[in-house]
């Protein structure tokens, strides 16, 4: 069984998993306007993360000013998630898996040609500070990184060749993402409204999340690992697919090999734009799970990039853990095609799995679902 | 307003990669999107930022694109009336 | 795991890209929109998935390598934004900022709904690519995998070695 054996999350919201869980179910949100920073000609709404808190934090913990802020966001993340867990991070059979969208682009302002923008290279450094001396994988799949990644541990412990993967999601924001995402017209300039018939577009935001996996024999007591897909939708390199195919491929390879009935609920993407919301509700209405409660968790953090996936994983499990199914912060009204069970306010639920869904440029789509104690 | 329209195409031609299109391959008045040349969401998009670089043209909202950019000709009637260069 | 298939591809061996989609393609313009990456990425692919039937093709997984992402058309998105007075960022140039957007256009361009996945690492190591490669089938089933290393510097400087894999 591939077991959860720790986590953390880095945020605007906190530096613990704990202290970000809190922060969400009081209905607390990072998203901010900023309308002069980075330079940039547009303002725009999202959560940052306070750099000088990181400094001194990194500082503290002894971590070396020749990182960079991406690195020691994500060196910081493994640590808590590290500590959580009690492992050794450098033991020959753990591996360091890392997603991230853009790593330290932020450092081509400066420099061209900054090696630490390879992000491999970076994958290394950060490897190598926990004094672990195998490869790392470094997964660059948009959006989609943080389940891909967290697919690709899975993998690597299923195939023999490590017991445990440390895996990391991390980006930062900077003028090179904001401006790009500017250019395609897709920010909102308010608080984002996931799903709604008023939504205007997405924001951003900064995390790092490091989830812990353990391939371990003895039937699991806490949450293991149950199943996982990637699909293309072979349509568009931005746009989302009107028929939300790719989606939809990964929900019914999800639900082919689950137990339904133990569904507390489906975490989607909910960027709140108005076609990747509109093509989520297509596709999970093709996969005959709309009367399946939804949550979504952009309204909090905005879209977290390469720790999407990874921090939205984590408050799923959180929350299953105390028996609630998370608000979806800043839906109000219906706003899309497909029918969706969603709920702006804090619902209950006694089930013991979930889905994990993203989709992203390159017409990418994943999903992972975990479930809560053995299976029965 | 002849002038404005070869303008146009070689500036589209240009921006969105058209590579094997010469200006008199261009219908003035055939619609550039869907049928027409075949361009997409990010090539009305990049139009946009080329209304704003050559033209001081700016629109902030993708949907006023669509009717502006239905034709080259749509695209320079819309130019001689708003150019702020 | 059978190698059914596998490409090399190098300036020597084909020579310009543009002219070689000219010269053996040409039924595609939306190649002259794709940056350097995906045109060597998608040359190298039509090689090995040309004569394919569509359903073996639909069902696909591609995983596909690199050491740089798309750090050559990160620089040039940079200098779109670089400059106060010519600050024009590029949408055309930023969708290709993200590596896997390669692996996106090989599925568009051949109704691929299998995986696509892109890793990045520092070395050009064929067994590790396939090693990670075939570790799909730990997970999904898809009919074969299209892996291998695609790397573009520029058109005088690309590299892509693909494999078509199956179980």
């Amino acid at each position: 069984m591939i077991n959860i054996i720790g986590h953390n999350i880095i945020s605007p919201l906190g530096l613990t998993s704990e202290e970000n869980y809190q922060s969400v179910i009081r209905g607390r949100s990072a998203l901010h306007l900023y309308d002069d920073k980075f330079g940039l000609h547009e303002a725009f709404c999202g959560s940052l993360i306070n750099r000088g808190f990181i400094y001194e934090k990194a500082s503290e913990s002894g971590i070396d000013d020749d990182y960079s802020l991406f690195e020691k966001l994500a060196i910081l993340s493994a640590s808590g998630a590290i500590k959580d867990s009690g492992i050794n991070p450098s033991d020959p059979n753990t591996i360091f898996i890392l997603s991230t969208t853009k790593g330290n682009v932020d450092l081509l302002e400066e420099n061209m040609h900054d090696e630490r923008c390879y992000l491999h290279t970076s994958a290394l450094r950060i490897a190598d500070y926990f004094g672990n001396k195998a490869n790392p994988i470094v997964v660059s799949n948009a959006c989609i990184s943080g389940v891909c990644a967290q697919i690709e541990g899975v993998r690597q412990l299923l195939s023999g060749l490590y017991s445990t993967a440390i895996i990391i999601g991390c980006d930062i924001l900077s003028k090179f993402i904001i401006s790009g995402f500017q250019s395609f017209k897709a920010l909102s300039t308010k608080p984002c409204k996931p799903y709604d018939k008023d939504r205007t577009g997405l924001n951003l935001g900064e995390a790092a999340g490091t989830i812990i996996l353990r391939k371990e024999n003895s039937p699991a007591s806490d949450w293991h690992y149950v199943a996982s897909s990637i699909h293309n939708d072979a349509n568009h390199i931005s746009g989302p697919s009107r028929t939300g195919e790719g989606a939809f491929r990964v929900l019914q390879d999800i639900v082919r090999q689950i137990d339904k009935s133990e569904l507390a609920f489906l975490n989607a993407h909910g960027t709140a734009t108005a076609y990747n919301d509109e093509m989520e509700s297509i596709a999970i209405g093709r996969a005959d799970l709309s009367d399946i409660p939804l949550s979504g968790l952009k309204g909090y953090y905005g879209h977290t990039l390469g720790a999407a996936g990874i921090i939205e994983t984590i408050l799923s499990i959180m929350a299953i853990d105390e028996g609630i199914i998370i608000a979806t912060r800043g839906y109000d009204k219906s706003g899309t095609s497909g029918k969706l069970y969603l709920s702006n306010q804090t619902r209950h639920t006694d089930k013991r799995s979930f889905i994990k869904i993203l989709s992203g440029f390159g017409g990418s789509n994943a999903g992972i679902c975990y479930e809560k104690g053995g299976r029965r | 307003m002849e002038t404005l329209i070869e303008t146009l195409k070689n500036q589209i031609i240009d921006v969105l990669n058209l590579e094997d299109l010469k200006p008199e391959d261009i219908d003035a008045e055939a619609p550039l999107f869907g049928e027409g040349l075949g361009l997409d969401s990010i090539d009305a998009l990049e139009l946009i930022v080329l209304m704003e670089r050559e033209y001081g043209i700016k629109l902030s909202n993708p949907a006023e694109g669509k009717e502006i950019f239905k034709s080259v000709a749509s695209v320079a009637d819309y130019v001689s009336k708003n150019r702020k260069k | 795991m059978k190698v059914i298939s596998s490409i090399e591809i190098t300036p020597e061996i084909i020579g310009n890209l543009s002219e070689y989609y000219r010269r053996n393609i040409g039924d595609y313009p939306k190649f002259f929109k794709m940056d350097g990456l995906c045109k060597t990425g998608f040359i190298a692919s039509e090689i090995l998935l040309q004569s394919l039937p569509a359903d073996i093709k639909s069902d696909i997984a591609i995983v596909l390598f690199n050491r740089s992402g798309s750090l050559v058309t990160d620089r040039k998105y940079q200098q779109t934004i670089t400059s106060e007075e010519n600050y024009f960022p590029s949408p055309a140039i930023f969708v290709y900022t993200l590596a896997n957007i390669v692996t996106g256009e090989i599925a568009i361009r051949h109704k691929i709904m299998g995986e696509s996945s892109f890793y990045i690492m520092s070395e050009n190591d064929t067994g590790l690519q396939n090693d990670i490669a075939m570790e799909c089938y730990l997970t999904s089933n898809p009919s074969m995998v299209l892996t291998g290393w695609v790397e573009y510097e520029n058109d005088e400087d690309f590299y892509a070695h693909l494999r078509l894999l199956s179980k």
